[in-house]
């Protein structure tokens, strides 16, 4: 258990590193899938099996694919020409915001009742069937909404497609 | 697992804990492998007898009985075979990416329950896990074709992408139906709950469409032919895998092969019942018999997919997603509410009468929205 937690914090931080320091977006993108999988591994090793699963088929299946036609829809993918990082020597600015939001995190983990009332040991089972009874009847409206948000975000994208059709 | 480490415990035979432990993870692995892995050296042996019988020829005849030993020629080919890498290829990912490429295809076998009692790992959300897994194989293929630095791979590549992202979707939207009628996750559960007399999913109307949809996106998402786009010989080579020689080809074809097997375990256990089967649940030998007929009905299905392979043409790129966005998506959409109908309705005669009728008004709705539309001719914005 303990050893497995270690190897995979080691290989989802090294995900992590890689991602944001390769030079080539490529490479950047296939170690953050590396990262990926090591968080979707952190929640097997829990034995959250659905959100392990749902991580796999959103981040990996889904979210990858869509930064992959993103890169393919740019230029200089090998980083190889222009000036390199935008931020310059200001790295340290974004390192101080990071360990500022991740305090911040750690902070409202702790501070939320979420620990007490997860505690109870309750079956994967359980947690399946009590997320859709509770997604369905008390937070239906957040629910909906965000199936209208991404029905809008969906339209616009064909609308602006279209757009470029007529053009041409 | 679980089943197997009590069985060495219980056993009384003299053995420590951590090797009855390690015992128990590695016995079903190696089971697993070596039963799929030798289904699959056969496989293309059927595959390529089949073939040849469909095109009027004879196949493989000269290695062995009926050239029966033809896959382990091959395989000792393919692995004293030179391996060429090219020159401006990415060489890190171009060596990953046939390695990778396997993975996806075997992680799913964890969850498909070959016999009664005998799954290797029994996830609660195991066809969830199924799903998600298989997925995963599109970004190896992106991988063997970027990094190839050649024009054809990457074209592959992303035909390759496009097919799977746009087949998952009806894929996993006529599975839904099967988890609505099995109120549960987990395969094991999902094969019970198809007990009794045409009890199989795939006898009822909605199963039937949702087992023809998952079939056909399946065949998609293992790319085999009449969907085998992203490896097109006609038009770009051999696609992803153009500049792959040696064993990292054999790789991809293992991977492409074991994926159909794979896809066909999930289809067995989600819509033909199983290992379920008359003699199954005989006291001694049950295990043997339930393992018989889920072999068999594997076979079936892999022998569909051989016999679609050797009967349809392949089709163009804007035919394969046409049809699965403007045909196979409403449809399987429209099969959830024929499920619930089917459900919900006090009678079952009237609900099966109910939702066949809508499956059927919505199928001659989609063939009448779609006449001349959907497989329309391609024009070409770039070409003046």
């Amino acid at each position: 258990m303990n050893i497995a937690f270690y190897i995979l914090a080691a290989v989802t931080l090294l995900g992590a590193a890689l991602a944001v320091s390769l030079r080539n977006l490529v490479h950047c993108l296939l170690a953050l899938v590396l990262f990926f999988v090591g968080v979707a591994g952190h929640f097997f090793l829990l034995r959250a099996d659905f959100l392990g699963a749902v991580q796999i088929l959103i981040y990996i299946g889904a979210v990858a694919v869509l930064i992959l036609f993103a890169i393919m829809l740019t230029r200089n993918v090998s980083g190889t020409e222009g000036g390199g990082n935008s931020l310059g020597g200001a790295w340290w600015f974004g390192a101080g915001i990071t360990a500022a939001l991740a305090a911040l995190a750690t902070a409202a983990v702790r501070r939320s009742s979420l620990a007490a009332t997860l505690s109870s040991p309750v079956t994967e089972q359980g947690i399946v069937k009590t997320m859709g009874r509770l997604l369905v009847t008390d937070w239906v409206v957040p629910l909906e909404i965000m199936a209208v948000l991404l029905t809008a975000a969906l339209i616009g994208a064909v609308v602006v497609a279209l757009e470029e059709d007529r053009k041409s | 697992m679980d089943a197997i480490f009590q069985l060495l415990q219980n056993s009384g035979a003299p053995m420590p804990e951590w090797l009855a432990l390690a015992l128990a993870i590695l016995l079903p692995i190696v089971i697993v492998m070596g039963l799929f892995l030798t289904v699959f050296a056969f496989l293309t042996w059927v595959e390529r007898k089949a073939l040849g019988r469909i095109q009027n020829r004879r196949g493989p005849n000269r290695v062995g009985p009926v050239g029966l030993f033809q896959p382990v020629a091959d395989g000792l080919k393919l692995l004293i075979k030179e391996d060429i890498v090219p020159g401006a290829a990415d060489r890190v990912v171009h060596f990953l990416a046939p390695v990778l490429v396997v993975v996806p295809a075997f992680l799913v076998l964890t969850v498909v329950p070959v016999a009664k009692g005998f799954v290797p790992v029994d996830l609660n959300i195991g066809v969830l896990f199924a799903l998600a897994v298989s997925t995963a194989s599109v970004l190896a293929v992106f991988m063997a074709g970027w990094a190839s630095r050649n024009k054809f791979s990457l074209l592959g590549a992303m035909r390759g992408v496009a097919q799977v992202v746009s087949y998952e979707v009806p894929m996993v939207l006529a599975a839904v139906v099967v988890l609505m009628a099995a109120g549960t996750l987990s395969s094991i559960g999902i094969v019970e709950a198809q007990r009794g007399w045409c009890g199989w999913f795939v006898c009822k109307p909605w199963g039937l469409v949702a087992f023809v949809i998952f079939q056909t996106c399946a065949m998609a998402e293992v790319a085999r032919t009449p969907f085998d786009l992203p490896e097109a010989e006609s038009e770009i080579v051999a696609g992803y895998h153009t500049e792959y020689s040696g064993f990292k080809f054999a790789l991809f074809q293992m991977g492409e092969y074991v994926a159909a097997i794979t896809m066909g375990g999930v289809t067995v256990t989600l819509f033909l019942g199983g290992y379920l089967g008359p003699g199954c649940d005989l006291p001694r030998i049950g295990w043997l018999v339930s393992a018989g007929w889920f072999f068999a009905k594997l076979g079936l299905v892999v022998v569909i997919n051989i016999w679609a392979r050797g009967t349809w043409p392949r089709v163009r790129v804007d035919q394969l997603l046409a049809f699965a966005w403007k045909v196979l998506l409403p449809l399987s959409l429209i099969n959830i509410p024929a499920m619930a109908l089917w459900y919900f309705l006090p009678n079952r005669l009237i609900g099966w009468i109910a939702s066949a009728a809508l499956l059927a008004v919505a199928l001659v709705g989609l063939t009448r929205l779609n006449a001349g539309r959907a497989f329309e001719k391609r024009s070409y914005r770039f070409i003046s």
